[in-house]
């Protein structure tokens, strides 16, 4: 009979807390305001600026002088958070179903609507770093067939084979690449091109005697701003972010002329462990 | 079981019964009718479902339209091969022999054997090297290989958009207006995941139905069996899901497992495979190395060639390869095999060509 009478009580606190989640973001819906974040594509000091493929002029250069320029870039950025210095704390949600892919960003140089994040109910306050991830973790990739940016029949950058998706993406040409002229059933990869593609997500520890297995090149950065930046109701700031391309051939001291098909996790992992230093925080508008 | 672990057994359905109560008002009522004879039922004795039936419940809408689009060969480049083409109903749903690679589009061989297909809601990983891990996205690579179906993704969903039928059909299964991949992918899943194969003579033996009995041929295979081979086939799917090398070659032109790993350890290792169904699922290997049971358990007795990476198993500590055999033995294990057959799945209406 005790236990009859535990279970029922029991019951009730089950209810109560599995109904409760939806009230707590009503009662405090009015101190919460908006915050963009701008997604601002650059090489060295330069704007970026994309040329269609086969175009030969460069207007960029390594720092060992390769000469190189850019046909296409863009990055999937999810797990936004906003963190202040009085434990000010900002999650955006993440929701990966067939329908949709919220908190998932796919930015793309050229795709103008790409290049700002609108995030929305950020408690007001003060926040002084950001949080976000670059590329599409195990979490993501689990979830199945997914929509929106992930939807690879809508252009979600995803590799079929060892599945999963292109966390990060660079091509062009450069005056070193060893790329020869090749067509594959109409498709053509031109002279002197490079594709660095950045994939893979799986993590797991070989045994011993194994050669590693697998690279996550799934990374996680945090940028910390100059000063802090305050979300109130009346105020909604946009905080612009870089993401430069030469740091990531500079810092990864590239050779185009070995490397310029890069399609597999191994191959990437050279360009993602230096991709906190090929994103950094530039100024607010406040 | 004790009175205690009883107890704590009943509370924890409870709690699971209420889970189900506090959260289902979402679900229409003719749902509730599908998922009564299209369920993904957990077999008894099998792994643990490992699919996210939580994002695709299975309706017999969606199932229907999964299976529609398993017979279409309007989903290929040139509309001559459907799913249909290299996965068979009665072969397992693997190719037929005279096919040990398949034929694609333009009548281009494939790379490997076909494998078939049931029992993937307990899967870990897809393909003979494991590179997919959601049965979500195994179509995708046979749709868009150029020696399969020669497509792409996006013209697929384009394909199938300017279908009026097709729309009509995606709405009633995902209530959806306009047909996206994911929800194509989804329908795949639903058929696939019911695909379920454990009503063998084995299993009927196991679970002594019909009266069932072994031969003396079938009892000793299955001890023999137990004893040489289930250290990999193992368990109720008779695979460990692992990745090994298993001697069939020394050099290696399609590294396998290697490819997904990117590690030497595991060049030449390819998946494990499910014996299921196995007398009717030849040529057997990822490269349909063998055509009959009887070459495959020769290899094992005495053709195993030995590499770098070769699975310890096949080789004895004085360096004596693969597992040793008599002719008899062999025989006893294949009658065995045979009992893993099982006709009620091979012959299922439910997963025939609709049209």
């Amino acid at each position: 009979m005790k236990s009859t009478i535990k279970l029922i009580v029991l019951t009730f606190a089950f209810f109560a807390i599995s109904c409760s989640s939806d009230d707590d973001g009503a009662s405090n819906k009015d101190a919460v305001s908006t915050v963009k974040i701008k997604w601002d594509n650059i090489v060295g000091q330069k704007d970026m600026n994309i040329v269609e493929k086969q175009n030969l002029e460069y207007g960029y250069k390594t720092a060992d002088n390769q000469d190189f320029n850019i046909t296409s870039f863009g990055y999937y950025i999810t797990n936004i958070i906003l963190e202040g210095p009085n434990g000010e704390r900002f999650e955006d949600e993440i929701s990966i179903s067939a329908a949709d892919a919220k908190g998932v960003y796919h930015i793309k140089e050229g795709d103008f609507a790409s290049a700002a994040t609108i995030l929305q109910n950020v408690p007001i306050g003060k926040y002084n770093k950001i949080t976000f991830t670059v590329g599409i973790p195990e979490e993501g990739v689990k979830e199945g067939a997914a929509g929106g940016v992930l939807d690879p029949a809508a252009g979600a950058w995803f590799w079929n084979w060892n599945a999963g998706y292109i966390g990060f993406a660079i091509e062009g040409h450069a005056s070193t690449s060893s790329q020869a002229h090749n067509e594959i059933d109409g498709f053509v990869i031109p002279e002197k091109s490079f594709a660095i593609h950045i994939g893979g997500w799986r993590d797991i520890t070989p045994l011993e005697g194994e050669t590693p297995k697998f690279v996550n090149n799934v990374k996680t950065i945090t940028l910390n701003f100059d000063s802090d930046v305050t979300v109130a109701e009346s105020q909604e700031p946009s905080i612009h972010l870089l993401a430069n391309a030469k740091a990531l051939f500079d810092t990864s001291s590239v050779d185009f002329s070995t490397t310029y098909s890069v399609h597999a996790p191994i191959l990437g992992k050279q360009f993602a462990d230096v991709l906190d230093q090929v994103f950094s925080y530039s100024h607010v508008h406040q | 079981m004790n009175i205690h672990s009883n107890y704590a057994y009943l509370v924890s359905i409870y709690w699971v019964c209420l889970l189900f109560i506090s959260c289902s008002n979402d679900g229409g009522n003719d749902e509730v009718l599908d998922t009564d004879t299209y369920e993904l039922i957990q077999p008894e004795g099998f792994p643990e479902i490992k699919y996210t039936t939580q994002n695709n419940p299975i309706t017999q809408k969606g199932f229907e339209l999964g299976r529609k689009l398993f017979f279409d060969p309007r989903l290929s480049a040139d509309g001559s091969i459907s799913c249909n083409n290299c996965h068979q109903q009665s072969r397992g749903f693997a190719d037929s022999p005279v096919h040990p690679m398949s034929i694609g589009i333009n009548s281009q061989a494939g790379n490997r054997n076909a494998p078939p297909l049931f029992n993937m809601a307990f899967r870990k990983e897809f393909f003979w090297d494991g590179g997919v891990t959601h049965l979500d996205f195994v179509p995708i690579n046979a749709l868009e290989s150029d020696i399969e179906m020669g497509e792409t993704i996006k013209n697929v969903v384009e394909k199938l958009n300017r279908n009026d039928e097709y729309r009509q059909l995606f709405k009633e299964a995902f209530d959806v207006d306009s047909i996206t991949s994911p929800r194509i992918l989804q329908a795949f899943s639903q058929y696939m995941l019911l695909m379920i194969s454990n009503d063998s003579k084995f299993d009927q033996y196991q679970r002594q139905e019909n009266n069932v009995t072994f031969t003396e041929s079938e009892q000793k295979g299955m001890l023999f069996f137990d004893e040489k081979c289930s250290s990999c086939h193992s368990g109720s799917l008779f695979t460990d899901q692992s990745f090994r090398n298993n001697g069939i070659s020394d050099t290696f032109s399609d590294n396998g497992r290697a490819l997904i790993t990117e590690s030497n350890s595991d060049i030449g290792k390819f998946r494990v495979p499910t014996l299921r169904n196995i007398e009717v699922t030849g040529p057997y290997m990822h490269n349909a190395n063998f055509d009959t049971l009887e070459e495959v358990l020769q290899h094992y007795a005495n053709g195993v060639k030995d590499s770098e990476t070769l699975d310890a198993i096949l080789k004895t500590e004085n360096n004596q390869l693969g597992i040793a055999l008599t002719e008899s033995e062999q025989a006893d294990i294949i009658a065995f095999l045979k009992t893993l057959t099982d006709e009620t799945f091979l012959t299922d209406p439910k997963f025939n060509n609709p049209i």
